[in-house]
């Protein structure tokens, strides 16, 4: 006995990685039979539904890998940053008369925040200030374009101001008091900001379920909102694709693509990477470790955003969106926690998992309880990292 | 003294005219027929105890529940209270969490005295508190139930826990009796139905082996595999498509807000509004669900939902023939309360007052004090009353013996026509009112499809 365990203590990492390989060969072989009773169209359908649900795991994902690349915090506030930014970006959208007093008030506090990253004594540099002034005029008149023509402009500026605005009160006001004490209550913070948002959310819009209808203007395009491909004699039935997920596919590419560059390429981004290392460490080699920790916050608050307005806009804004997020923590944790591709990747892997488990199990909830979790802890059984994470070395 | 005397009495006119003015307004309307008061309560507070989802998945139908407690008891405290007491509320939030439920539950039966009766919501959590209610002696209303909740895990021990609404097990029976019917002529030879819904108490309450049964034989199959989707869900055409790939002809659904809407956006999205119909439980047909279908239009250019079936075991807010109906209407509007508040929360917030009060004036007649009032003798005045709340719906518990309501109807949601005389047959001729978001909002309507009459007993042994 006292062999096999010292075999197995021997050659761990190896006999994890073969079960593993072996568990996965199991599940398919078991998968194969059901898989071949499956129409080819509902298969090529489950397959595109689940790229287009996935690409909204992946938009989430990559908001909190955001913050966890810069902070190492993982944020649980994050769902609720999704709701109370489509909230504004809704307030913006269906009032044609915003009142500039309020939408001045919004702007002009927003740029106070940027401007003071680095503490109140940026205020003396009267050119920043100068600057300042000019961007929260031109905000404010943004923010208050009457009419219904302009409403896109007014909510996306509207959204922006106040998304990035959220961000950098989260950082400045309850993330940045704690920069040099744990992680953990870092993370236990954003449980409090997460709650605290929730009842701000609740007092100011109420528990109504709202519509948003930001993909009716493809009415007038002429666009469908549904592309049918019909493949009856190919595929044995048609195929359906829906025009509103399609542009969050695109918008999330597109949001990775400019992230990824961010990140290799800009000094802001390496500098958020060895930020999140070790922020004592970062901040004696004279980086702006509260600059780099704001613009993190305020760049996650926008995805949280974005996401959040394109879901809402999907299905409608309610106080269950928060809940969404937790489906894209397994999509966090598969592609590893600091990657940006690993978010993408591992959003649209749970979403592809996701509706092939409803296809091939039905009237189970295996697509959205059990397969992303299986799937999730098949993977980090492989790789702990994740897909696409750093390995680390922990010294002892 | 001419002046003086004559003074004296346009004074004297004057006052007597206030006093029966005021006499007036404290009256209530003729249509509220609460027993006569046989105890004065005057400085006596009742309070109704409440807690459910104010935050969570529920709280679309609790806010609007809220408003409708928070302005009858307004009205009703205006206009004498209980024989004199005055009507207060104490609501808890659970959002939507068991352990929450569970630590209100003890913080109100830890009161001295304990309450007497609380108010619930949801289904979930008359399961978790059936037995301890019993064990406390409070007794409890619920707008509908489980099988389990209202009678226990062998379905046959009538709780502590009433339901204003028939049983939602009951509710699919019904409809399958109104399938089977067909008078629309609309659901064809071999009616099947796929049940797609949240998971939870709630939303599988429906989902029975006696309410497969039932239908069965009343001719219409029920789909043995059910599918379940989250509130949250982009996206469940694989679950749509699932069932109707199974045969199934009617998606019925037991969710509300945006589970009825989602169901109806994807069969929409998947181009199946002519091959299945829609139906669903009591709450399907809310307010709530109307307006978020006005981003998601059919074919026919209405709202998705637009031809969706479901229960509707109580009057509604377009009877307005009902006196209570008409009353609500005006009390809704003196308080301002938005389209989406006038739903059905606010219509039960309404009449779980009215009923509370009714309950009460009762047990203290009998009992000759308030303090004499506590959960065991409300049950027994529960156990016979027969009372209709605003005519809202029928408080009948048939001598003790049921919990839920028994009698339903079915209705249809449609939307106003432009001319405000009937249902709009496209969206060319509905009645569109320009919202201040942008979108347009169309009026939903219920029109009932059948006479209230008793739904089919579904409980496990039941007939």
């Amino acid at each position: 006995m006292s062999a096999v365990i010292n075999f197995y203590d021997n050659n761990k990492p190896l006999i994890n990685k073969v079960l593993s390989v072996a568990l996965l060969l199991a599940i398919l072989i078991f998968l194969l039979p059901i898989i071949a009773e499956q129409k080819p169209s509902r298969m090529v359908q489950s397959t595109i539904t689940g790229l287009l649900v996935g690409s909204v795991y992946s938009l989430i994902a990559l908001g909190i890998v955001i913050i966890n690349k810069a902070s190492g915090v993982f944020n649980f506030a994050h769902g609720l940053m999704m709701l109370f930014g489509a909230m504004i970006f809704y307030t913006f959208f269906s009032s044609a008369n915003v009142n500039p007093l309020a939408a001045g008030l919004m702007a002009f506090f927003t740029v106070f925040i940027v401007l003071t990253m680095n503490g109140l004594a940026d205020l003396r540099d009267t050119r920043r200030l100068a600057i300042g002034l000019v961007v929260g005029l031109i905000l404010t008149g943004l923010m208050s374009l009457p009419g219904r023509d302009l409403q896109f402009v007014r909510a996306i500026i509207g959204g922006l101001v106040g998304s990035v605005l959220v961000g950098l009160c989260v950082e400045r006001f309850a993330i940045r008091p704690l920069i040099g004490q744990p992680l953990f209550a870092s993370v236990l913070m954003t449980l409090a900001v997460s709650e605290f948002l929730l009842g701000v959310t609740q007092m100011t819009w109420g528990s109504v379920e709202l519509p948003l209808q930001i993909f009716a203007w493809l009415d007038g395009t002429g666009i469908p909102r549904n592309i049918v491909w019909e493949a009856e004699t190919l595929l044995g039935g048609d195929v359906r694709l829906r025009t509103d997920l399609l542009l969050v596919l695109i918008l999330a590419l597109l949001s990775f693509g400019a992230f990824v560059l961010f990140f290799r390429y800009t000094s802001v981004g390496l500098a958020m990477r060895a930020t999140a290392e070790n922020q004592q460490l970062a901040q004696s080699v004279g980086l702006r470790v509260r600059f780099i920790l704001a613009v993190a916050w305020g760049i996650a608050a926008l995805l949280a955003t974005i996401g959040g307005v394109l879901q809402g806009g999907a299905t409608s804004l309610s106080l269950n969106m928060p809940l969404l997020a937790l489906r894209a923590f397994p999509a966090v944790l598969l592609g590893g926690l600091e990657s940006i591709g690993g978010a993408l990747v591992g959003g649209l892997v749970i979403g592809l998992v996701q509706e092939w488990a409803n296809l091939l199990f039905p009237g189970t909830q295996a697509g959205t309880e059990l397969a992303p979790y299986l799937v999730l802890m098949i993977v980090l059984v492989i790789r702990p990292d994740g897909l696409f994470g750093e390995k680390r070395i922990e010294r002892i | 003294m001419r002046k003086l005397i004559l003074t004296l009495v346009i004074l004297a006119l004057l006052v007597s005219m206030a006093v029966f003015v005021q006499a007036q307004d404290m009256a209530m309307p003729d249509f509220i027929q609460h027993s006569d008061c046989e105890v004065d309560l005057t400085g006596e507070t009742i309070t109704i105890y409440h807690f459910g989802d104010i935050s969570g998945a529920y709280a679309f139908i609790t806010q609007p529940l809220l408003a409708g407690l928070a302005d009858a008891i307004a009205y009703y405290n205006a206009h004498g209270g209980v024989c004199g007491a005055m009507l207060a509320t104490d609501n808890r939030d659970t959002g939507g969490d068991p352990a929450q439920t569970q630590a209100h539950y003890d913080y109100y039966s830890s009161l001295d005295p304990k309450p007497s009766a609380v108010l619930l919501y949801a289904s979930g959590d008359a399961e978790l508190l059936r037995s301890q209610v019993e064990e406390d002696g409070i007794v409890s209303l619920i707008s509908a139930g489980s099988v389990e909740g209202l009678y226990g895990e062998d379905g046959q021990t009538p709780g502590w826990i009433y339901a204003t609404n028939p049983l939602y097990a009951d509710q699919l029976g019904s409809f399958c009796e109104f399938v089977a019917a067909d008078p629309m002529g609309v659901y064809g030879e071999e009616p099947v139905i796929g049940y797609i819904s949240w998971p939870g108490a709630f939303g599988q309450a429906a989902f029975t082996p006696e309410t497969i049964a039932y239908c069965g034989e009343q001719g219409v199959t029920v789909l043995e595999t059910p599918e379940i989707f989250l509130p949250t869900d982009t996206d469940i055409s694989g679950q749509v498509l699932n069932l109707v790939d199974a045969g199934a002809t009617i998606l019925y659904t037991n969710t509300l807000a945006s589970g009825p809407f989602l169901v109806a956006k994807t069969v929409v999205d998947l181009g199946l509004e002519e091959d299945v119909q829609l139906a669903g439980v009591n709450w399907a047909l809310d307010t709530s669900v109307a307006l978020l279908s006005r981003t998601a239009l059919g074919s026919d250019g209405l709202p998705a939902v637009n031809g969706i079936v479901g229960s509707l075991p109580f009057r509604w807010w377009s009877e307005t023939s009902e006196p209570g109906v008409a009353f609500v209407r005006e009390q809704a509007a003196a308080n301002e309360r938005s389209l989406p508040t006038q739903n059905i929360a606010y219509l039960l917030g309404f009449s779980t007052v009215d009923l509370y009060t009714e309950l009460y004036i009762q047990t203290v007649n009998r009992l000759g004090s308030l303090d004499a009032v506590d959960g065991a003798a409300l049950k027994e005045t529960l156990d016979g009353i027969s009372y209709s709340p605003l005519g809202l719906f029928t408080a009948d518990w048939q001598g003790g013996e049921l919990r839920a309501v028994p009698t339903n109807r079915m209705a249809m949601m449609m939307f106003l026509n432009a001319t405000m005389d009937g249902p709009a047959t496209s969206g060319d001729d509905a009645l569109k009112i320009p919202n201040d978001d942008g979108t347009t909002i169309y009026v939903p309507i219920l029109v009932p499809l059948t006479e209230f009459a008793p739904a089919p007993d579904l409980r496990p042994g039941g007939e």
